[in-house]
């Protein structure tokens, strides 16, 4: 062992953690531990090996340290032999940085199973939570969510008409369209027999599009009413969100939403803008478990639509003429499934059966297509 | 027994830009497939590497945080804001007055944890740093800081920013107050009137134009206005250029002297940053030590040259590759029906977070770190006697402050 024998000794400085003065010292390595003597030969420190820890320091120092100590006693050395000789001594002091490695190596491995866990709970989750809790949601809770989640829509549709007054509302020189809607909507509620009381409100956009919001509010847009060429599209558009309504959809959005911004607002933290990340997720996953509640909306309206005395391949129809034409960044046509496979599905469960008589009285069908006219 | 004090030998920043980088984009890479929950890590070996790297005096830091810490602080700080999401969540569907204040009032109630948490987090970065043997360690009330704080910050922004200074001077002189090395206690000496004189010129550039914009408006008739606009109905644009002709050249005047001024804020921004720096240094004090900084203007500019540089090149790699992402993209969702919702949604949100994890991973690796070691070896030390005399004493601080930090977005070094 002579090659140990040659680094049994050499220089170091010493802190004894009670005050920062600097101080030379002589390091003798004994078979036991590790000896600190001062420049008159006087014994400072006794360390046993398997007490010293291997602290932060740049690549050229081996800073020492006693564990369990309170004071915070250092011990520097520059000499590479010896801080070397030190390192097969005392093993846990992991110089080839092995452990260290194999540490990190765990914590990278468990935190990818750890998001991938997470992942797993936002995806089947999250819905299937939202889906069990919705119906123990009281219908008074849906309303006053309803109510106050209606002028934020409203604040954050009206963009265009500053001044203008938004909505196509009633009261004004319109009567007979406004009784026309009210007539073609209490003809839906009454076949649909709701817990809330719908509110069905035209507005001035230009797309065509139509949705609901939690409490029975339904929002068509003018540019719907545009495109629709008999009242029984417009139902059928009507009787699709009624189902949404019926289905208590926006509430189970709320619900879902909530939940996602919790889990992943709370992982994400600080790294880089966790805001945006968060609505980015949540549209990702929002346009995957959409599909199965449009389906379920449609077949809804289709049911309604016949029970109602209207012709249920309509919302068929329009969705063919709008399918195309899709506005970016409106949420009733993006979130939807491939139009065809829809309108095949409608169609499907229409069978044969559809009246001859319009949903509507045809001078009440063209009074209505003017409600947001002049 | 010999005490060395002719060891000195001023600061120098031992650590090199290209281990720094490698830790950094390696860590970035991990963030990105742990959703962040690596980021207890890597701020641990960040901070690793830049105390011990930090020589002053003769003697490096050391840093001696752990990341299971950070991450006990994250969950303290989840227990504490948990239910304080939930209220502000609750309360915002209520109607009526709670309704209504509750947006105020959670904005006023995260703006004071915003400003605890840092208080906190300083204190535990302080008494996690050991210098010669001995802790820094931070006393005060952090709830008394952070309703000064944001008294302060209130201040300034209704003087549009001309308090800044004084801001800055008293919140700095609160915290180095309380900011002890061992038993000795720091002060602050910087007077917030000099920062003023030196950033008043750079105030002057960027709000003359702002200020010009806002005096061309008062040419404008503005009862005219607003009749015009109140009418309501179609070609509401046409009726207000009518009744206001000198709205339309006020407006272009407006936008052009908004760019000025976002442009010179743009340019000037690493003056404003040298300056406060060297006034920052400048002023800190332990008893007889005082320090002294000459950081230069022209070292922080190519600092942010090598930032934009690397960041040029980045932006073009990315780009080329969500050509190629973009191309085998379109591929697929002629295949697969549906894909398109889904698949598009992703990868706009990969190619989001790819993006700002590269571009902050840059900036921490050039201006920051520039930063760090400009602002280090620009220091001159008188009385650096006193370092080799400093008593210890017992204090230590929870990482509680650190993970609030974390959980409410206000990370840093």
């Amino acid at each position: 062992m002579s090659d140990i024998a040659a680094s049994t000794f050499g220089d170091g400085v010493y802190f004894d953690g009670r005050v920062s003065t600097r101080r030379r010292v002589r390091v003798i390595l004994t078979s036991s531990g590790l000896q600190i003597e001062d420049g008159d030969g006087r014994l400072v420190e006794n360390w046993p090996y398997d007490q010293i820890e291997s602290l932060n320091a740049p690549e050229s120092v081996l800073r020492l340290g006693r564990r369990y100590n309170v004071r915070l006693e250092r011990l520097e050395i520059a000499d590479d032999t010896l801080a070397a000789a030190i390192g097969d001594r005392a093993l846990q002091l992991d110089r080839s940085g092995r452990l260290h490695r194999r540490q990190q190596l765990a914590v990278v491995i468990w935190s990818l199973l750890a998001t991938a866990s997470l992942v797993a709970l936002a995806w089947f989750g999250v819905p299937a939570l939202a889906t069990r809790v919705t119906p123990y949601v009281p219908v008074a809770v849906e309303r006053k969510i309803g109510t106050a989640v209606d002028p934020q829509i409203r604040a954050s549709l009206d963009t265009k008409h500053a001044g203008a007054a938004f909505e196509c509302a009633p009261g004004g020189d319109k009567p007979a369209a406004h009784a026309a809607l009210a007539q073609l909507v209490r003809k839906l509620e009454n076949a649909a027999s709701l817990d809330v009381p719908l509110s069905v409100a035209v507005v001035h956009r230009p797309e065509s599009n139509a949705f609901a919001i939690p409490g029975g509010h339904i929002f068509v847009f003018e540019g719907l009413i545009d495109k629709a060429s008999s009242a029984d599209e417009l139902a059928g558009v009507l009787a699709h969100e009624i189902g949404h309504v019926a289905h208590r959809d926006g509430t189970r959005a709320i619900l879902q939403q909530a939940g996602l911004s919790f889990l992943f607002g709370m992982m994400l933290g600080d790294f880089v803008g966790g805001g945006a990340v968060i609505v980015a997720a949540r549209a990702v996953l929002k346009s995957s478990y959409s599909r199965e509640q449009e389906a379920a909306a449609d077949a809804y309206g289709v049911a309604l639509m016949r029970k109602a005395g209207g012709d249920p391949r309509a919302l068929g129809t329009l969705l063919g003429k709008i399918g195309g034409a899709t506005e970016p960044g409106m949420k009733i046509l993006r979130d939807h499934p491939d139009t065809n496979a829809r309108i095949a599905a409608i169609n499907r469960l229409s069978l044969a059966a559809f009246p001859s008589v319009p949903f509507l009285p045809n001078e009440d069908w063209a009074s209505l297509r003017g409600i947001c006219k002049g | 027994m010999s005490s060395v004090a002719d060891l000195g030998t001023g600061q120098r920043f031992l650590g090199m830009r290209r281990d720094y980088s490698r830790l950094l984009s390696r860590g970035a890479v991990l963030l990105l497939l742990t959703l962040g929950i690596y980021r207890f890590w890597l701020m641990t070996d960040v901070r690793r590497f830049l105390w011990c790297h930090t020589e002053i005096d003769g003697e490096t830091l050391e840093y001696l945080g752990s990341p299971f810490e950070l991450l006990l602080g994250f969950l303290i700080a989840l227990t504490v804001l948990v239910p304080i999401y939930g209220l502000l969540f609750l309360s915002m569907l209520e109607l009526g007055p709670v309704g209504e204040l509750s947006g105020p009032l959670g904005f006023l109630g995260l703006a004071f944890l915003w400003q605890y948490a840092l208080y906190r987090a300083r204190r535990y970065r302080l008494s996690r740093t050991v210098y010669r043997g001995l802790r820094f360690s931070q006393t005060g009330s952090p709830a008394l800081y952070s309703i000064r704080a944001l008294l302060w910050w209130a201040l300034t922004i209704l003087t549009l920013g001309l308090a800044y200074p004084f801001q800055l001077a008293r919140v700095e002189r609160y915290k180095m107050r309380h900011t002890f090395y061992g038993t000795q206690v720091g002060r602050f000496d910087g007077a917030g009137w000099r920062l003023f004189l030196r950033g008043f010129p750079l105030w002057l550039l960027i709000v003359a134009p702002i200020v010009l914009a806002i005096g061309s408006f008062a040419a404008v008739d503005w009862d005219a206005l607003g009749k015009a606009v109140g009418q309501g109905g179609e070609d509401v644009m046409g009726r207000v250029e009518g009744a206001s002709p000198g709205l339309g050249g006020a407006i272009v005047l407006a936008l052009l002297m908004l760019g000025l001024s976002v442009a010179m804020g743009a340019l000037l921004y690493p003056v404003f940053q040298t300056i406060v720096t060297r006034w920052w240094l400048s002023g800190l004090r332990f008893g007889a030590l005082t320090v002294r900084s000459k950081l230069r203007i022209r070292d922080v500019y190519r600092a942010y040259m090598r930032f934009l540089w690397y960041a040029i090149v980045f932006s073009i790699v990315l780009s080329l590759l969500t050509v190629i992402v973009a191309v085998g993209f379109a591929a697929i969702s002629t295949k697969i029906p549906g894909f398109t919702d889904v698949g598009g949604a992703a990868l706009a949100l990969g190619g989001y977070v790819v993006a700002a994890l590269g571009f902050s991973t840059i900036y921490r690796a050039t201006v920051l770190l520039s930063f760090w070691q400009l602002g280090l070896e620009s220091i001159q030390l008188s009385g650096a006697e006193m370092l080799d005399k400093v008593a210890a004493s017992v204090r230590s601080g929870s990482p509680f402050g650190e993970g609030l930090a974390d959980a409410l977005n206000v990370g840093g070094y």
